[in-house]
């Protein structure tokens, strides 16, 4: 393993294109997977991102972290970039949910901590579709997705096995952000167990199961006026192919507007842009290009994202980003009179 | 190596082991020698400067695109510069009114139509690579694809070229009229596999949309039938805008990735595209209706949608990289053969195949007669692959017989010129290798290919089991 051939495997942003394209169906995210976690083991990934995961992990923590970094946020002590949204919560905002729902919802660790209104959002599109949410909350903290990406294996096992056990029964586990649901539905290859099999069976992605449970939803009153461009994040697309179920989901309640680079990586890529800022700042480049070209011809000003990660890498670059679920809450808020 | 570090920068200028490597090889199993110094140039200047060190420091070039050829023309022979265009890769400028685009060579064949999305126009050659394969390199192969059967290969596309001379000159061929004064150089450089010169802006004529298409899906229960139904339709004096064949094998590998709906137990089906005006159109649907069921299609059926119709293409473009799911290696030969004798020259590659104890997929450009046999085999098997090329070599022969060519869109590099003097008299070669030394009187540019003469590197033949431990 010489710096050259190092470089060319930690190039890849993984978002999981190339299988998505290859005819013959060659494991590539298998392939990927095991070479990162070959690298890791001989070369550490770098301090900072080893001890920012390393926070991910511990429950509570990053809530924690996050109230301290908003008081930052607002004194401007915190340069803007693409790995915290603009204005962070200040904290107490999060909602409580009584145990007991029909339904889990997945809270993960950033995204609990930083986007608690994602996850109101989409308790209240479920909950206006007549079934009752439990929030997994911050007790059961991080999916490991960040920590599989970047190679660190004993770290991402050990976090699936945290979260298996944390999540007993058997409700379906509904998830907001795409790179944890594909991380959750992985479980079962990465732990090889009959258990983590069972456990990555219950997951979905939120559209995806509302997709497949349309009948809950209320009937659109009338498309909001504003026309959206939909982003496909990799691992919505890619990874777990079921970002048909966004335009099925949001179709009736706003006006979508397609991009024409066929799924393109907007090259946040997890802990990518932290490893790789420029070849990730120049995949963006393309990415915004697309949305540039997709606004023009449209009209349209908001982009929607199913993953975080993309979400607050592409409002560093200026975007108005929201998740998809947002967008149906809304509708859903003017029509029940809210 | 210390020029052209000065002319682009170290960034673009690579020499590591496994950038050699990778840059030796090309989409094909054919091995020439390894790659010298890789560059990656941004500017015509730069392209300039690459080729004027190259040649100052006694360097041969190889020029290169996406590398997805197929006969071998940018595999590297003696330690050349590879210099590598992927990164010329702007569309300058689009002018619906004219209709014509000036783009870089690294475009990508596919960004550029859908860059025209909306407008109402489309660049008309489509090879199958044509996501990954490069403008550049369409220009350098003369490439075609199923369209241009009624639109004209890619030289019918071509407008003007700015071409780096093999002295670091800077010419323009052609003009953005399409008109030819005195000889057409322009003509002369299209196709010349690298060996002329480097393209490096490039002047297309862009297609207006036709106003209906219609995507014909025919199955047969024999191959025969299929290539007589080819042959009649022509016959018929219909010019559909595609004409495409697929064999069972091609189309149980496919299906499953594509779910176009393929009837996996027919023996061969026909792809059949026809477009222009929507009363023209039904009207051939029609007829070619009629032909197919005399001929003994089992069903005729009529792409409903514009998403039944894509699903049915990618399955026809996908055909060569669902070959790993069958084994992991292929040789693709690409040679043409008049329509009429479609059925009986098709017949006799499966029986060569047979008789070599391989593997044959048949997909190809039936209205052309342009045939893509691929042989499927896995290169760690002891022998196979003298099997491979003994049957290679066959089809060939078999093909130029048969009153063929030896290539009809993937070039003739280093893997068809030793083939050469089956199709060309020692009169002709020598012509053509009179031409070439006018361009490059040195024989700097992507020498040892092509041409039979002045071979000094890697013939199909010094293909061969890979060397332990290999993975690139």
């Amino acid at each position: 393993m010489d710096s050259e051939w190092l470089a060319s495997m930690s190039t890849c942003v993984q978002c999981l294109g190339c299988e998505t394209a290859c005819p013959s169906g060659v494991p590539f995210e298998e392939l990927i997977s095991r070479t990162r976690a070959v690298m890791s083991s001989n070369r550490r990934p770098p301090l900072r991102i080893r001890l920012g995961l390393r926070l991910l992990g511990r429950p509570r923590l990053p809530r924690w972290g996050v109230s301290v970094l908003a008081v930052a946020q607002r004194l401007h002590l915190v340069p803007r970039t693409g790995l915290l949204p603009a204005r962070l919560p200040l904290g107490g905002r999060h909602r409580r949910s009584a145990p007991g729902g029909d339904l889990l919802v997945f809270t993960g660790c950033v995204m609990d901590a930083c986007q608690p209104e994602i996850h109101d959002a989409v308790e209240d599109v479920l909950v206006a579709g007549g079934r009752s949410v439990e929030r997994t909350g911050a007790a059961v903290g991080c999916c490991g997705a960040l920590h599989a990406h970047a190679g660190l294996h004993e770290e991402a096992v050990a976090r699936a096995g945290m979260v298996i056990a944390a999540l007993p029964g058997d409700r379906p586990i509904l998830v907001d952000s795409a790179g944890c649901g594909a991380a959750l539905k992985r479980y079962g290859g990465l732990l090889g167990t009959p258990a983590a099999a069972a456990f990555s069976a219950r997951v979905f992605d939120v559209h995806e199961w509302l997709a497949a449970n349309m009948e809950v939803l209320p009937e659109p009153s009338g498309r909001s006026a504003e026309p959206v461009v939909v982003q496909d994040p990799c691992h919505l697309r890619h990874a777990q192919g079921v970002h048909g179920a966004v335009r099925d989901v949001v179709g009736p309640y706003a006006t979508l507007v397609e991009l024409d680079d066929e799924g393109l990586c907007c090259g946040a890529g997890g802990a990518f842009q932290m490893m790789e800022p420029e070849l990730a700042t120049e995949v963006r480049g393309r990415k915004l290009a697309a949305i540039g070209r997709a606004f023009e011809r449209s009209g349209a000003r908001t982009v929607i994202s199913a993953n975080p990660g993309c979400a607050m890498y592409l409002e560093a670059a200026g975007l108005e980003v929201r998740h998809p679920m947002q967008v149906v809450a809304e509708a859903l808020e003017d029509r029940l009179g809210r | 190596m210390s020029d052209l570090v000065a002319a682009l920068d170290p960034e673009r200028v690579q020499v590591g082991d496994v950038a050699r490597r990778l840059y030796s090889r090309d989409a094909s199993v054919l091995r020439g020698g390894r790659a010298g110094v890789i560059c990656f140039p941004v500017t015509t200047a730069e392209v300039s400067a690459c080729v004027v060190a190259a040649v100052a420091h006694g360097r041969d070039f190889v020029v290169r695109g996406a590398g997805t050829g197929l006969a071998g023309g940018a595999v590297p022979c003696d330690e050349p510069v590879m210099i590598v265009l992927t990164r010329m890769d702007r569309i300058l400028e689009v002018d619906e009114s004219r209709r014509l685009a000036w783009v870089e060579p690294g475009v990508v064949n596919l960004d550029l139509s859908r860059h025209l999305g909306g407008t109402g126009l489309h660049f008309a050659p489509d090879p199958s690579s044509q996501q990954s394969c490069t403008i550049g390199g369409n220009v350098a192969n003369n490439s075609g694809g199923p369209h241009c059967l009624l639109y004209g290969v890619t030289s019918a596309h071509v407008l003007a070229v700015e071409v780096v001379l093999p002295d670091g000159e800077v010419v323009v061929l052609g003009n953005e009229e399409g008109d030819s004064v005195g000889y057409d150089l322009r003509g002369a450089f299209v196709g010349g596999e690298g060996t002329l010169g480097i393209a490096t802006r490039i002047c297309v004529r862009l297609t207006e949309d036709p106003p209906e298409v219609a995507t014909l899906l025919l199955d047969f229960m024999s191959v025969g039938a299929a290539a007589e139904t080819v042959s009649a339709i022509i016959a018929a004096g219909m010019i559909p805008a595609a004409l495409e064949m697929m064999d069972q094998r091609v189309v149980e590998a496919v299906e499953p990735f594509v779910n176009a709906g393929y009837p996996t137990d027919a023996a061969a089906v026909l792809i059949v595209e026809l477009d222009g005006q929507p009363a023209g159109v039904a009207d051939e649907i029609m007829r070619i209706g009629e032909l197919a069921s005399t001929h003994g299609a089992r069903s005729v059926r009529v792409a409903a949608d514009e998403g039944e119709r894509e699903r049915i293409w990618k399955g026809r473009k996908s055909a060569f990289g669902a070959i790993a799911v069958i084994k992991p290696d292929y040789y693709l030969n690409d040679t043409v053969i008049p329509r009429t004798k479609l059925a009986e020259v098709v017949e006799r590659i499966y029986e060569i195949v047979e008789e070599q104890d391989l593997i044959v997929m048949n997909v190809f450009h039936a209205g052309d007669g342009n045939l893509h046999p691929l042989l499927l085999f896995d290169a760690r098997e002891e022998g196979v692959m003298e099997r491979v090329l003994a049957a290679g070599e066959e089809i060939v022969r078999v093909s130029v017989a048969a009153g063929g060519v030896l290539s009809g869109e993937h070039g003739i590099g280093l893997e068809k010129k030793r083939f050469m003097s089956l199709q060309f008299s020692p009169a002709d070669l020598e012509v053509q290798s009179r031409l070439r030394a006018a361009f490059d009187p040195d024989g700097r540019a992507n020498p040892a290919k092509v041409l039979p003469s002045g071979a000094s590197c890697g013939h199909v033949t010094s293909l061969g089991r890979l060397p332990e431990g290999t993975w690139v």
